[in-house]
């Protein structure tokens, strides 16, 4: 899988999972932030993506979990994350 | 049990080699227990602080993340004789209204976290001879009418209620460690003030992860502590189950939620992963601790020792509490109660104060909050029961402000929550937006439960259109609606150049037809219907719909328009059994 399908499968997921009801794949930029501002996702938001990841990817974070958070700054990173640690 | 009350100063006479805090591991340093030398050096840094800052109101706002850093702050004021004041969040509007409530101690910058570089240095400590304050703690909350209400409380209310925890659950020397925020009542009690009347040791960073409570758990049971979670739903109905807690739960010794109940679902599945029941403990910033519940003895709730529950017959909660203002009166609540045999049950809310993610807001201080905002000329919020509990709010714009297609849609949410943001945390946002024009009324004049319900009808059935009101046109009725970006009828969704297929407005004009008015006859057929250009997702339309009935026949002229044009001109006919038969 190409990044950029990842990055487009990952969208969907994020729309998906939080139910942004006004939100299409285009309008997530892949370098603005998905937290407060740029997207607007909250802390409820961040644990829920962390399940969604694994439950999807397999993905555990890593325990460090603070540092972790980092990999969902925006959705480049996050693809990155999927992309090195994906079990499925 | 080794209690002490806060008004005997704890906090003096410890042992210096007792620990206060466990710093957990970070990046590349380890793990390590904080002193009460080194602690105490902490409380004399904030005595100096206080010293060397002018203040003449005896108050001090305290905004602190840092639980070490917040501890010693809040004891270097008590032992000046002065009041601590907490904001509940340090949004800049929060800040902003507590302006006259003495002076602001912690991080500067709004929204910031804690700011080591700007805490005080070491300093021994001073102690003085001088009485504690009246007041130890002043809190502020959402009233009822949406203006923030300030909640004193006094050290003998404090000690009450620490002292009846302390019997209950002694926390027996195990580690505190904490998962909500300390600026509020349930997390100041329970994560700083009770580890520090009962002589047990807090962690000194919150844990606001499930990956970084496992790491933590893992480290207890290697060094053989045990540890006390203080937590709150949104965290507890989120643990991942990949996580393989088995190993890891004998570290476990209680978990405690409060802030709102926990589900039955939810309260079931952590006991299966952490090998431990959820103790609940409801109550309020007003009232203090209530009563608790462990679901899996028992739905019901109990009340603490030395709290009396009563409801009145509208189910207002009535209570007689020495954690109250005024402990020996009977005072009524805005809580709703219904007796069990056992305890009681929580029936909602008799104001409009929520919980969204565990934080309270108030739903008229929303409304006024986004009423207020250019280019809003009325807004109402309200909660949707939707991945647990979400805002939503029905605005109405000015006539030049609605937005008619998916991007101006984006923009217009995207400035109101970045307006908004400016009063409230992210979670209590709206998420679900539905703008209005005009104002949708029932014909008593009233934004039923019935239109609050169609407005969001789409959220349910991806196959139905956003319906924003409608209005009575020549023989029949114009509808205002979107097509929602994520319509099961948008073809080429996640693809290029997504659109509505017309005949899908053929079938929502038919449903809106059987709604309005009463037809009796069945489809029969589609005459001069033309689709000049289609909708696209978020584009927002007027359906007209004119009904005609002539002998055993009905039809039903449609038309679709929005800014950029027809969508859909024509009529349908509709023909009656009877004379389909004949």
């Amino acid at each position: 899988m190409t990044t950029t399908a990842l990055e487009q499968e990952l969208k969907e997921m994020i729309i998906e999972t939080l139910e942004l009801e006004d939100v299409t794949p285009e309008d997530i930029d892949p370098n603005e932030p998905l937290f407060v501002e740029g997207l607007g996702l909250d802390s409820i938001d961040a644990l829920e993506l962390g399940l969604a990841l694994q439950k999807r990817y397999g993905i555990t974070l890593e325990s460090e979990a603070e540092s972790s958070r980092q990999h969902f700054a925006n959705l480049k990173s996050l693809a990155a994350l999927v992309e090195s640690r994906r079990q499925k | 049990m080794t209690f002490r009350r806060l008004a005997d100063r704890p906090w003096r006479d410890r042992a210096t080699t007792d620990t206060i805090a466990w710093l957990p591991p970070e990046a590349d340093t380890p793990s390590r227990w904080l002193t009460a030398t080194e602690w105490h050096a902490r409380i004399g840094a904030w005595q100096q602080r206080l010293l060397e800052t002018p203040n003449t109101s005896g108050c001090w706002r305290l905004f602190e993340p840092d639980p070490i850093e917040f501890s010693a702050a809040m004891i270097a004021i008590w032992e000046r004789g002065d009041r601590v004041v907490l904001p509940a969040d340090n949004q800049p509007m929060t800040l902003s209204a507590l302006d006259e409530a003495g002076v602001a101690l912690g991080p500067t910058e709004p929204g910031s976290e804690s700011d080591r570089a700007g805490s005080p240095p070491d300093h021994p400590p001073q102690w003085h001879s001088r009485p504690l304050p009246d007041i130890a703690v002043s809190l502020y909350t959402s009233g009822s009418s949406g203006e923030p209400q300030r909640l004193d409380k006094r050290f003998d209310q404090l000690d009450a209620e620490l002292a009846t925890q302390a019997s209950l659950w002694p926390l027996s020397g195990r580690l505190v460690v904490s998962q909500v925020s300390h600026q509020h009542i349930y997390g100041l009690l329970f994560s700083i003030l009770r580890p520090l009347c009962e002589n047990s040791p807090f962690s000194a960073r919150a844990c606001r992860y499930p990956e970084t409570l496992y790491t933590w758990l893992q480290h207890c049971q290697a060094t053989g502590k045990r540890m006390i979670l203080v937590s709150a739903p949104p965290a507890l109905s989120r643990l991942p189950e990949a996580l393989d807690w088995e190993p890891v739960s004998a570290a476990l010794a209680t978990i405690y939620s409060s802030g709102a109940p926990l589900s039955k679902d939810a309260s079931d599945r952590v006991h299966e992963r952490l090998g431990h029941p959820v103790h609940e403990v409801y109550g309020s910033s007003e009232t203090g601790g209530i009563a608790w519940r462990v679901q899996q003895h028992a739905a019901d709730w109990s009340a603490l020792p030395g709290v009396e529950v009563s409801h009145d017959e509208d189910h207002r909660l009535w209570l007689r509490s020495r954690h109250l203002e005024i402990p020996d009166q009977w005072q009524r609540q805005a809580d709703l109660i219904a007796r069990t045999p056992q305890g009681f049950e929580l029936l909602g809310r008799a104001d409009r104060i929520v919980k969204i993610g565990g934080k309270r807001i108030s739903l008229t201080a929303m409304d006024q909050a986004l009423s207020a905002l250019p280019g809003v000329e009325r807004a109402q919020t309200l909660t949707l029961q939707r991945r647990d509990l979400r805002l939503a709010a029905i605005v109405q714009l000015s006539p030049n402000e609605i937005p008619h297609d998916h991007r101006h849609h984006r923009d217009t949410v995207k400035r109101l929550r970045r307006e908004l943001a400016a009063h409230f945390e992210t979670p209590v946002l709206p998420r679900y937006w539905r703008f209005v024009a005009p104002w949708p009324t029932n014909s008593q004049g009233k934004l039923s439960a019935e239109i609050r319900q169609h407005l969001f009808l789409d959220l349910e059935d991806r196959r139905a259109p956003r319906w924003l009101g409608e209005r009575l046109h020549e023989n029949g009725w114009q509808v205002t609606l979107e097509v929602p970006e994520h319509c099961a009828y948008v073809d080429g969704h996640f693809d290029g150049q997504p659109v509505l297929p017309g005949i899908a407005l053929v079938h929502w004009a038919m449903q809106q037809a059987r709604r309005l008015f009463t037809l009796s006859g069945e489809f029969e057929s589609l005459e001069r219907l033309r689709f000049p250009q289609p909708l696209l997702p978020g584009d927002r339309f007027e359906m007209t719909l004119d009904y005609r009935r002539g002998d055993g026949t009905e039809s039903l002229r449609l038309e679709c328009e929005s800014q950029r044009g027809k969508h859909v001109t024509g009529r349908v006919a509709l023909i009656h059994r009877q004379a389909r038969e004949s």
